[in-house]
């Protein structure tokens, strides 16, 4: 039983209905006593992965291969790989993706800052303009994007219509280096090393189509113990392995910022704006701004893992063991500008930073997910409800008895399937 | 014609649950694929009128009526009562205290915004014998 994000494992799962109860969307059932996932509903926020007790749930996303030799491989490196190795800086952990074998290893710290002008530009214009709904909504965690779309569709207008970053640099990377190394385009391939699967390639959302400029993604937890390696022999600092790329700045601290919640507003020069990270949290604040409160803010930094993208789900060291490497980066480098204001000016009256797709105009697809409801349908679900008088056990296989009546109505499953109602 | 009626209660004082009886009620109406700008306008006026009273109100009952043609929200509690309700929903006319200023609330918002974004609102009140605020809204006939 696999989604586009993770793959349960049949033999190892016991059926013990953790997994129905952690996820937020109430996409997992029990089915003759193993786990199985309603797919189309599934966001990939990983919280399943987190809890399972058996190791039965794991990603989707493909195993580390080897690189191809004869192609130009090219680590996109987010930021949140620094912040698993304390003992370490960030140019030694690109350093150590070389060692690997990349060709290159790219920081997006660069375009990270790129994109908080974009945002802050945006923000001046709709202030003017008032074309887009207030609060506006970070773009940046897919998770986010996902909920919201399958839970709030009406609220996709306020999410940014920007490009992700490692969209930004997807595209232009793969076309500098194809001309630098006189290669096709096809034979740069581009691996994203990522602490979130949602983060790999999903055409279904569209939400997220700039990143399929990417061709692979790697979990910063499969990559992690061999880039150790790796690092721990780098004896002596030699310059002519010293990995900066000409089209990206040194990373500093601005990018493992952006890891921790409220990270990526930081950086940006809006006073308007609020950070809410966790998947109960950001619920209760998106719920908020569909009751229309929160109008006078400008900005919401929205993180699905709780602590930001240092708690991804695909990450090797604990969040907040990396949250104090991170802050020692900052004591170090300092959060100061680097990108000119006047290029990304330039490169933002062009164009370059939207994406192809605005958010809004996937809601009509979102809306048909599910089948309505009907008044004799809830009258239905209401009814049952009080019958049961249940205590949400999950014995049926659905998280809580509301959920339970829901699959009733909706012919998913069977009033026998409660051992309240077995019993008469 | 069948409909379908759903009352939660509201407590005075709760701000740890305020507002959850129109999140529910939301939740519902999304079930049904109910046209989402109503959605929005339902979603308003339930919060702005639970919120009321959990502010001024005593404890109350927040209900919510289905049926084909219109849904309907009917929010009563046991508090305090309007005087001069012509004057409370003028904009800008609040009673807030300074600790709910201090929270974001009172800017005398609350009533005249719940009348603009209902089909029509009927408000009862006595003083010192509580307050019902019913609100219709209409949905689009298919």
């Amino acid at each position: 039983m696999t989604s586009e994000y993770i793959v349960f494992e049949e033999k190892y799962c016991t059926g013990c209905t953790q997994c129905i109860r952690a996820c937020p969307i109430k996409a997992i059932r029990i089915k003759n006593n193993k786990a199985v996932c309603i797919t189309s509903l599934c966001i990939g926020c990983g919280e399943c992965i987190r809890v399972c007790p058996e190791g039965a749930i794991s990603s989707a996303i493909s195993d580390e291969e080897p690189l191809e030799k004869e192609k130009i491989n090219v680590a996109i490196v987010s930021p949140i790989l620094y912040a698993q190795f304390p003992g370490f800086m960030p140019n030694d952990v690109l350093l150590g993706l070389k060692q690997m074998g990349f060709d290159h290893a790219i920081d997006l710290s660069y375009y990270l800052e790129m994109f908080q002008y974009a945002v802050e530009e945006f923000i001046a214009r709709n202030r003017k303009t008032n074309m887009a709904p207030w609060p506006l909504i970070s773009p940046i965690c897919p998770v986010v994007n996902q909920l919201i779309a399958i839970k709030y569709p009406n609220l996709l207008d306020h999410i940014l219509p920007l490009k992700h970053p490692a969209g930004l640099v997807g595209n232009e990377i793969r076309k500098k280096l194809s001309q630098e190394h006189g290669v096709k385009e096809e034979d740069v391939i581009l691996y994203h090393i990522t602490p979130c699967f949602s983060k790999v390639v999903s055409d279904r959302s569209g939400l997220m189509a700039e990143l399929s400029y990417m061709d692979k993604a790697i979990g910063i937890n499969k990559i992690y113990p061999g880039l150790l390696q790796k690092m721990e022999e780098i004896k002596d600092f030699e310059l002519n392995l010293f990995p900066y790329e000409h089209f990206s700045f040194a990373p500093g601290a601005r990018g493992p910022m952006w890891g921790m919640s409220g990270g990526e507003i930081a950086g940006m020069k809006l006073e308007k704006v609020i950070a809410v990270s966790g998947f109960k949290e950001i619920i209760a604040y998106i719920e908020k701004i569909e009751m229309g409160l929160l109008k006078d803010m400008e900005y919401i930094e929205f993180r699905a893992c709780s602590e930001g993208c240092l708690g991804g789900p695909l990450t090797a060291v604990d969040r907040y063991l990396a949250k104090s490497t991170v802050q020692k980066f900052l004591k170090i480098f300092g959060i100061g500008r680097r990108v000119q204001r006047k290029k990304v000016h330039m490169l933002y009256e062009k164009g370059w930073f939207f994406s192809e797709l605005k958010p809004s105009e996937l809601a009509d697809s979102y809306y048909l997910k599910q089948t309505p409801l009907t008044i004799e349908d809830i009258k239905k679900i209401e009814n049952l409800i009080s019958v049961i008088q249940g205590n949400d056990c999950g014995a049926c296989g659905a998280p809580d008895c509301k959920t339970f009546a829901e699959d009733v109505a909706r012919g998913y499953a069977d009033v026998e399937d409660c051992f309240k109602m077995r019993q008469g | 014609m069948p409909s379908f009626k759903k009352c939660f209660n509201i407590r005075s004082r709760d701000f740890i649950h305020a507002g959850e009886a129109s999140i529910a009620v939301q939740q519902l109406l999304k079930q049904m694929h109910v046209d989402s700008n109503l959605i929005r306008r339902i979603a308003i006026c339930g919060y702005e009128g639970e919120m009321n009273v959990v502010m001024h109100g005593g404890d109350g009952l927040f209900c919510v009526e289905i049926d084909k043609n219109k849904i309907v929200l009917n929010i009563s509690d046991d508090g305090q009562g309007i005087k001069d309700i012509a004057k409370v929903m003028e904009k800008g006319f609040s009673t807030a205290t300074d600790e709910y200023r201090e929270m974001g609330f009172g800017a005398g918002m609350g009533l005249p915004n719940m009348e603009k974004n209902a089909d029509n609102m009927i408000i009862e009140s006595e003083n010192e014998n509580g307050t019902t605020v019913q609100m219709t809204f209409f949905t689009k006939s298919a």
